[in-house]
């Protein structure tokens, strides 16, 4: 295997330890999969921010609030896929962890001004269409400036 | 971004908040994006697209405008 950089491993560990658990997992998990310092890979996770690749938890730099699409606490979008339940930040994202993981997935969401359950499925690597919609509350330059709220 | 079951319903809720509406993504346009953005996520080359990948990935979906530019800040 070629030597990879520690953001790198990290980042790895971050997805492989998700997809295979269903959780997005904190410093001492990540450290204890790669053998390497909690320090280092925790000054890892900031960087990986500054690359937009994950949000550290506000206040704990230690634990992991999304690592898109996954979210690292509940969210009104569960997904199922690979018989685990993982947690999407969004909409988008819910249908990101089907196109991130490769298989087949759905999501019991609901709408968002009514609260009416709206199933959204990926099947045979395509979505199930239906008739609604996602509204992008906050343009793209803005993303990132907020990624909570966005 | 949140989901609604119909734009009748995205109005309601924009109005409920008085926030203007902004541009809707239906379930296919959103599953490309969701392709474009996380399909090599958990590989070591995965990366975010960059802006100006970002504008193509949008136009090619006809998601086109300032609102779709990432170097647009009024967007």
């Amino acid at each position: 295997m070629p030597d990879r950089d520690l953001d790198t491993k990290v980042k790895l560990a971050i997805y492989e330890i998700t997809a295979e658990t269903g959780r997005v997992p904190n410093s001492s998990a990540v450290s204890e999969k790669i053998a390497v310092d909690e320090r280092e890979v925790v000054a890892a996770f900031g960087r990986l921010h500054v690359k937009r690749l994950l949000l550290p938890e506000p206040g704990d730099p230690t634990r992991i609030r999304m690592a898109p699409p996954f979210s690292g606490i509940p969210t009104p979008f569960p997904v199922e896929a690979n018989g685990k339940q993982y947690y999407a930040n969004c909409v988008w994202d819910a249908y990101g962890i089907a196109a991130a993981l490769h298989c087949d997935a759905f999501s019991r969401a609901s709408d968002g001004r009514t609260g009416e359950p709206l199933t959204i499925e990926i099947r045979n690597g395509q979505p199930v269409l239906q008739p609604y919609v996602a509204h992008f509350a906050v343009p793209a330059a803005h993303w990132w400036d907020d990624l909570i709220f966005t | 971004m949140l989901l609604f079951r119909s734009e009748e319903t995205v109005n309601a809720w924009c109005a409920a908040r008085n926030i203007p509406r902004r541009p809707l993504v239906n379930l296919e346009q959103l599953w490309q994006l969701a392709v474009h953005w996380y399909a090599n996520r958990l590989t070591v080359e995965s990366r975010r697209p960059a802006p100006d990948e970002m504008v193509s990935i949008f136009a090619s979906l006809g998601l086109t405008g300032p609102f779709w530019d990432p170097k647009k800040v009024d967007g």
